[in-house]
This record gives C-alpha cells, structure tokens and sequence, in this order.
C-alpha cells in the first residue's frame, strides 16, 4: 500500500478500515510542550514539524466573540452572556459567571443569540484548509449545549437542579445553542472541515452527570441532530466525553457518531471493552494515560502503551491513537515525542501483534 | 405522627422539593416537633439517604444538587432556633477548610463537596480557587479546623497537593489538621502517596471520609 495522506488515514479508520498506519492527532496541545520542542512555533508548524494527522480547529478559540471585562483578571465575556476568566493553567478558560442567575431569569425574548453566519467565524478554518486540505484531515470541534449552558447561561447549581425542576428551560436553551451549532457546523463544512469534533463532558471519574433518562432526554436528540446533519454532508462526527460513561456508552454510541474520544482511562474506561463491544460500530480515539505515563513515565513505559492501546484497539482499523485528553502542561514533552515515534513504529498495518 | 413527619421531611429532601421542604420544616416546627429531632431524624436523614444514592449511582447531579439545595433551605429555617438551643450544649461541629490548589480554577466539584458538608452540618470555610500552600498555611494557623481538604482537577496542578502539604509540614502544621485531598485526577492511592489522611471519590465520600478523620481527631485530641 502506497502511504497515505494523514487525512486519508484518519477518514479511513473513521470508516472502520485499515490504514497503512494507526493515525496520531490530539485535541489540544499546550503551549509550554510545543516551546519545549519546537521554540515559538505556531500551533499549525508544531503540528505539521511532527507529523500529526490531523489538526482541530476549536470553535471557542477561533469562532467565538469576546469582550473584555477585567483587563487585569484576565476575564472576558463570551458570546453567550458567560464570563469566562483565562489563565496559563487553562487556556480554554473556567466559568466565572453565567447570562442568567437562575430557571426563572431565563427569558429568551430580549436575548440576543449569537449569529453564526458572521464570516469572520470561519477566517482560522480557512487558513487551516488552505493550508493542510488533503493533506491533514480538518476537524472543526464544537462545543454541545450541554457545555455552554453549564459554562456559559445557568451555573452548574442552577442547570442540574432544573433538569428535574425546569425541564421546559432546558430544552429552550438545548435547542438555542443547538440550533446555533447545527449552523455552524454546516458552514464549517461548506468551508472545508473533513470531520466534526463535538466537545462537553457527560460524565465524571465517578460515572455520568445525569441519569440514562435524562441522558436520552436532554443529551442525545442534539447530538443525534448535529451526527444526522453531518452524516447529510458526508462527514463524520466523533464524540468527546472525560470520565466513565460506562453506563450510557450505549445511547452515545446509538446516535450514530463514528468516533469516541478519550476513552478515559484515569476514569476507568477500558479501551479493550470498548473496542470489544462497540468496535463494529464506533472508531475509538485516546486512552494514552495522560494522568499518569505521559506526565511521570519513563519513555519506555510510553512506548509500551502506545503498543498496548494499538493492540487492544488497533485491529482491523477503527483506532486513532491519541492521549487520554489533551497534551497538559505537565506532559513531559520527551514523552510525547517518544509517544509519536511509537505510533508509528508499533502502528504499521498489517499489526505484528 | 412525629414519624409521618419525619418521613415527610426526609422526603422533601430525597426529592430535591426545596419548596416543600422549607413547608415540612415550617410545619414540623409548629407541631412543636424538637428540633434536634427534625434535623436528625428528618432532614440529616434525608441527605444521607440521597449521598448514598449518588455514591451507589442511582442518583446523579440533579438529584443530588436539588437534595442539597431543599437541605441548605431547610437548614436555614432552623439554623436560627439551634443556635439558641446550642448555647448550652455540647454539639461541636467539625470545622472543614476548603480550597483548590495554585494553578487550578476549577471550582464546581469543590462547591458541590461544600455543599454536601454543609448539609451535613460542618461549618465549612472555602477559601476559594488557585490557592498557594502559604494560603492555607495562614488560614489554618489563624483558624481553628479539623481538616483541610484540597481540590485539584487538572493532572498538572496535583503536584500542588503535595507541595502543600509539605509546606503544612515545613510549617509546624501538619499535626494541627487532618488532610483530604479529591479531584478528578486524583486516585485514593496518589491521595496517601502525597501523604494526605484521605480521600473521597465524589462528593459523599468526601462527606463520609471526613466523619471517619473527625472521630479520630477527636480521639486523639482526647489522648494528649
């Protein structure tokens, strides 16, 4: 088999195939580990300098509007109403404060949802597709409703409770920022994305947020909406959820996404389980433990993972092998350099184990 | 009767109903029902009930921020009438300080551990996110506490733990207090490692471990 372009390895393994070789790509790479590689590059260079096969585009990074609010605290106001504050520690921000105070303030008509439509949205994407098109695959990454909500309109002491209390608030605000995102996430096709990236946790170490029916109640029908969508346009659709989803993998798995991301094995997610029981279904991507090797393991404890992750998940295709969430700050970075040399050692298919 | 009562308290709060909850308490206040009572066997009952829920996995964030939510209501129906009957009693609550460590703003898992505590009747002093291991230090030397507990839900800022707890040492501290260290990263075995008393997996347990280091503190308290 003649070798093939990074975006053709991940949208083969996306389809369930063998590739020439288990891809590599990561949701998110901190600043600190690039400069202690490869000094001052650009996030795109960094990727490109290590052969990554893939590169997401996340929406909160280049697609949302912010207005600063505290200069020195480093706090903004994103599109939402939300007020994030920003840090080294965490480059995405935390939830400082929410559009609304509680169910009851919430009142859509003098709210002004963001516009998806607004072109300037999509300026990262296009630089990022004019640049890697066929080459990597493109990954637009999203947040879901069940994120922004939390993060950005009602805090978590308010959303929780009002799944129960409130369920009609709920769903008004699911389908706002759905309906935002289905947008979206059209337009970042039509622009040039090969695959979508739907990011909001569902679960905990200890097991999911939220029941099974409040799951399939409040959950799945978007993420369902956004996978149908995707799947109109050709293009396929991975999952992301930290924690052990052990107890609702099944309704995830059901909406039709082709991908699940981190598998996350600090939470007790065991690839082996998945790839044995979802494996004809879902493409499996992570599990490189991010609390453990990658930060305090010697480069032959990595080495031996990445085999065990290419083992327990790799055959037949169906795997991306990535870390079990993103490359953190305290990743040693001879680790993640020693992580990639071995996906593409111990990944060349045909597997020799 | 008193025990239709109770029942109906601890359902109120089984339910999440802070509504309901703030009317049976109301109610059983003006049936004369002791308080004590009505927290004991009522409403404490009741939070237990849900945490032991949350911890088997048969409750899940709604359930168990709308029971703590219904019991912090509650609670402040009574708080004012246990105050005065506490004067001259010898209920002490154990005394929780709480913090995220540096370099970490993650705040929700913690604020649902406060709340949980609270519920339970810790007097709770959260001290708040991105805390450094002097700050606790201070705040332990000027306060009188039982345990601290830190939170950290990033891989990178657990270290921190443990570089507060060494400065807890380095401080003349450490045999002050008794230390619980939780968070999404953190594994029971990385918890003692680090050199903390204990650990919770979730929001209960945090609850539930921290009873155990009470009764001991309070044991060794007696001794010396």
């Amino acid at each position: 088999m003649s070798s093939m372009t990074g975006a053709e390895r991940i949208l083969t393994v996306l389809k369930l195939k063998e590739p020439d070789t288990v891809p590599h790509t990561e949701l998110l790479i901190e600043r600190n580990i690039i400069n202690a590689i490869l000094p001052n590059a650009s996030y795109e260079d960094f990727v490109n300098h290590m052969g990554l096969d893939g590169l997401l585009v996340f929406d909160k990074i280049s697609a949302w509007k912010f207005e600063i609010i505290n200069q020195t605290e480093q706090i903004k106001k994103d599109q939402w109403g939300g007020l994030i504050r920003f840090s080294e520690a965490a480059a995405l921000g935390i939830s400082v404060g929410t559009a609304f105070r509680s169910p009851e303030e919430v009142n859509l008509k003098n709210y002004v949802v963001p516009d998806p439509d607004e072109e300037w949205r999509y300026n990262k994407l296009r630089d990022i597709v004019k640049r890697f098109k066929g080459d990597k695959a493109i990954i637009a990454q999203v947040y879901d409703g069940f994120n922004i909500i939390q993060e950005s309109l009602l805090t978590h002491f308010e959303f929780f409770p009002a799944m129960k209390n409130n369920p009609e608030i709920i769903d008004e605000l699911t389908e706002m920022v759905g309906n935002y995102n289905l947008k979206y996430i059209k337009n970042c096709i039509e622009v040039g994305a090969d695959v979508v990236f739907v990011s909001g946790d569902y679960a905990m170490t200890h097991g999911p947020m939220v029941s099974r029916v409040h799951t399939s109640r409040f959950l799945t029908p978007m993420l369902k909406k956004i996978v149908d969508l995707c799947h109109s346009l050709n293009t396929p659709v991975i999952k992301h959820s930290d924690g052990n989803i052990t107890k609702i993998i099944d309704l995830i798995v059901d909406t039709g996404i082709d991908g699940l991301h981190p598998i996350d094995v600090i939470a007790g997610m065991d690839i082996e389980k998945v790839k044995n029981e979802y494996g004809n279904k879902i493409c499996i991507m992570g599990n490189v433990n991010v609390g453990t090797t990658l930060p305090t393991g010697t480069i032959e404890d990595v080495r031996q993972e990445v085999k065990d992750c290419i083992r327990k998940a790799g055959v037949g295709g169906g795997y991306i092998c990535s870390s079990s969430n993103i490359i953190h700050s305290g990743v040693k970075p001879e680790n993640y350099i020693a992580m990639v040399k071995a996906i593409r050692e111990f990944g060349k298919y045909p597997l020799s184990f | 009767m008193t025990e239709a009562i109770f029942e109906k308290l601890k359902k109120t709060i089984i339910d999440g109903d802070t509504k309901a909850a703030v009317q049976a308490t109301q109610d059983a206040i003006k049936n004369n029902v002791p308080i004590k009572e009505i927290l004991s066997n009522g409403l404490i009952s009741g939070i237990r009930i849900v945490g032991e829920l949350f911890n088997k996995g048969e409750f899940f964030l709604p359930e168990l921020i709308s029971g703590g939510k219904a019991m912090q209501a509650a609670l402040e129906e009574i708080n004012p009438l246990l105050q005065n009957l506490e004067k001259n009693d010898s209920y002490i609550p154990g005394r929780f300080l709480i913090g995220t460590v540096k370099g970490d703003m993650h705040d929700i898992g913690k604020l649902i551990v406060v709340m949980m505590l609270k519920s339970n009747r810790w007097e709770v002093t959260d001290l708040g996110i991105d805390i450094p291991p002097e700050q606790f230090c201070n705040a332990i030397k000027e306060g009188n506490f039982d345990i601290v507990g830190m939170s950290c839900l990033l891989t990178m800022t657990m270290p921190q733990a443990a570089m507060t707890i060494k400065a807890l040492e380095e401080a003349g501290l450490r045999k002050r207090i008794k230390i619980m260290v939780g968070g999404a990263p953190v594994t029971q075995e990385a918890a003692y490692k680090m050199g903390a008393d204990g650990y919770g997996e979730n929001a209960w347990e945090a609850v539930t471990v921290g009873e155990q280091l009470l009764i001991q503190i309070r044991k060794e308290r007696m001794k010396i």
